[in-house]
């Protein structure tokens, strides 16, 4: 019944891109050509098979065009995942790919000029989680949600701490800041839509291709 | 400050106009004469009720999600309903607690919550469904699963699949000695389907729970494979018989894990989607009522979105409208009418038979196409 409609698969721009697409080359989707020049402004490719496109958006833009079914499937992060705490998002596949973590930091000062015992504020790209995080510690966490740069946010006395993606530290010491608690670790997932994987039984097929993919020794 | 536009209407709710607001009414119709000719009786609770007696018989749904104030007659909280599923248990262990059962109910109405979901802006929608109260064995299952597919096919539901899980199977399992270091954490992954998650949580032990999700048949048989499975027997047995009964009336699916929407039901739950309709069409299970703990079985519909998939050919019987000249013979007009004729009355000469949207005007006693 829904067999006419052609699948769409959502993939991050960026750093994970280049770590997905020999997975998902395992999984049996391959993007044509157009996909991997860098001029092409093109938003959606074709892949090798008829009935799957791709679509290249920004990470969190992946879990809301999966959450609503706009896109059957997709990859990202956990950190996006975990931040919209989409009821309609499943997440079955650990792809164990762009690895890093999701971490707590201030100036080497400490947060004290800003940040109080049960109040503090916080730079970031992930208000939810922040929240919860610091909620769960009995502490009151506003934030100021800003969609890059955090590592000058402190410097300029914005918030006392920050919460970011770090993967080596270097931008976090290059600014002057020392990670101070892990708020979660990252890798990126195979995402599927709820109501898609029940009624479209090529959803599930992709769930199996991915589970094999990464399975098998690399 | 700037002023609202006056007639600008909230976030979230939304005028049914003529096509829509017919066919939304006639899937309603046909829905709940589907329900009638199975002899569950038709009850009408109000919009509104105390909030401790909705929010008692509601473990599923928070009563923060409800529109609430303050009564100036009994100076008691009150609440709109945000589900008809409480009220119809409260006329179940009230007003009808001495009936026969089991007893079989339904009910259609309209269902409003302050703040809409994540992914669908509605705050208001039509509920419509049907409750077997006093059982909730195989054989209630079966029949209200069945019921429900029935229902949906009546509505205009086209392409239907039913997905069938086991609500309590998380907490079976653990009270039955699966290890379960953090049950919340272990639950709650299980849910996300999250592989990664589950393991981080410590619940390898349960991660097949998470392959056998899929086609009925092929999932039922990989969960029958898990080792820990003669701890499901009963239910998985269950599950079968009511496959069975559903047949090829639709498409099967099992996730022994999926909780979304089912909170407060026991061993059976399952979820209904329809082609070309996003989200759920409805969901239904077994559950006990809250306060008198008596057993029930029963399915919830939400119609909204079929409206958007319901086209012409399943618009009501082609709608033949006839236009009633000036001194028309009014006796005519109603034998007309009984015959399933709908009928514009000219109102003065300047009424036009086309601009009104007629298909035919009544000339010498006889309808004649316009």
């Amino acid at each position: 019944m829904t067999r006419a409609v052609p699948l769409t698969f959502a993939v991050p721009k960026g750093r994970i891109l280049d770590e997905a697409l020999p997975v998902m080359a395992k999984a049996g989707i391959v993007p044509e050509s157009a996909f991997s020049e860098p001029a092409s402004r093109s938003l959606t490719f074709p892949t090798t098979r008829v009935d799957m496109r791709l679509i290249r958006v920004r990470a969190f833009d992946v879990a809301t065009f999966v959450a609503h079914g706009a896109a059957q499937a997709g990859i990202v992060g956990s950190d996006v995942i975990e931040e919209f705490d989409y009821s309609d998002l499943y997440a079955p596949v650990d792809l164990g790919i762009g690895r890093c973590r999701l971490s707590v930091a201030e100036q080497e000062a400490g947060a004290a000029s800003i940040d109080r015992a049960s109040h503090v504020r916080v730079a970031t790209k992930y208000p939810a989680i922040t929240r919860r995080h610091f909620a769960a510690r009995g502490i009151q966490a506003e934030c100021v949600k800003l969609n890059g740069a955090m590592e000058i946010a402190p410097a300029l006395g914005l918030a006392g701490r920050i919460v970011d993606l770090v993967s080596s530290g270097r931008t976090l010491a290059e600014n002057g800041l020392v990670e101070t608690d892990r708020v979660l670790d990252v890798t990126a997932r195979l995402v599927v839509n709820r109501a898609a994987l029940k009624t479209d039984p090529r959803v599930g097929a992709i769930v199996e291709a991915f589970r094999a993919a990464t399975a098998e020794p690399a | 400050m700037t002023a609202s536009p006056p007639d600008l209407l909230p976030e979230g709710l939304a005028d049914r106009l003529p096509g829509e607001a017919a066919l939304l009414t006639q899937a309603m119709r046909r829905a709940l004469d589907v329900l009638a000719s199975h002899s569950y009786a038709r009850v009408r609770p109000p919009l509104i009720e105390f909030e401790h007696s909705l929010a008692q018989r509601m473990a599923g749904l928070s009563p923060q999600r409800m529109f609430r104030f303050v009564d100036p007659q009994s100076l008691m909280t009150l609440a709109l309903r945000a589900d008809m599923t409480p009220q119809v248990g409260r006329i179940a262990a009230t007003s009808l607690a001495a009936a026969p059962r089991p007893l079989r109910l339904s009910y259609a109405g309209e269902v409003a919550v302050i703040r809409a979901d994540q992914l669908d802006p509605a705050r208001q929608r039509l509920q419509l469904g049907a409750e077997l109260i006093g059982a909730d064995t195989v054989a209630a299952a079966g029949e209200i699963a069945l019921l429900a597919v029935e229902a949906a096919e009546a509505a205009g539901a086209r392409g239907i699949t039913v997905d069938f899980t086991l609500p309590d199977l998380v907490d079976h399992l653990a009270a039955e000695g699966v290890p379960a270091g953090d049950l919340a954490a272990i639950r709650r992954e299980l849910d996300a389907k999250d592989a990664g998650g589950l393991a981080v949580a410590g619940g390898e032990e349960w991660a097949p729970l998470l392959h056998a999700v899929g086609p009925f048949d092929a999932a039922l048989a990989r969960l029958r494979a898990w080792e820990r499975a003669h701890l499901l027997a009963s239910r998985l047995d269950g599950l079968a018989a009511i496959a069975e009964r559903i047949g090829a009336r639709a498409r099967l699916t099992l996730d022994a894990t999926e909780r979304h929407g089912f909170e407060y039901q026991s061993w059976f739950g399952f979820t209904l989607y329809a082609a070309n309709i996003g989200g759920a069409l409805g969901r239904g299970g077994t559950y006990r009522i809250g306060g008198s703990d008596e057993a029930a079985t029963g399915f919830s519909l939400y119609l909204d979105p079929l409206v958007d998939t319901l086209g012409a050919e399943d618009q009501a019987e082609a709608v033949h409208t006839l236009f009633l000249p000036l001194g028309h013979d009014p006796a005519i007009a109603a034998r007309l009418r009984a015959i399933g004729w709908c009928t514009v009355a000219a109102l003065d000469e300047s009424d036009n038979p086309a601009r009104l949207g007629c298909t035919h005007r009544l000339a010498g006693g006889e309808p004649v196409a316009v």
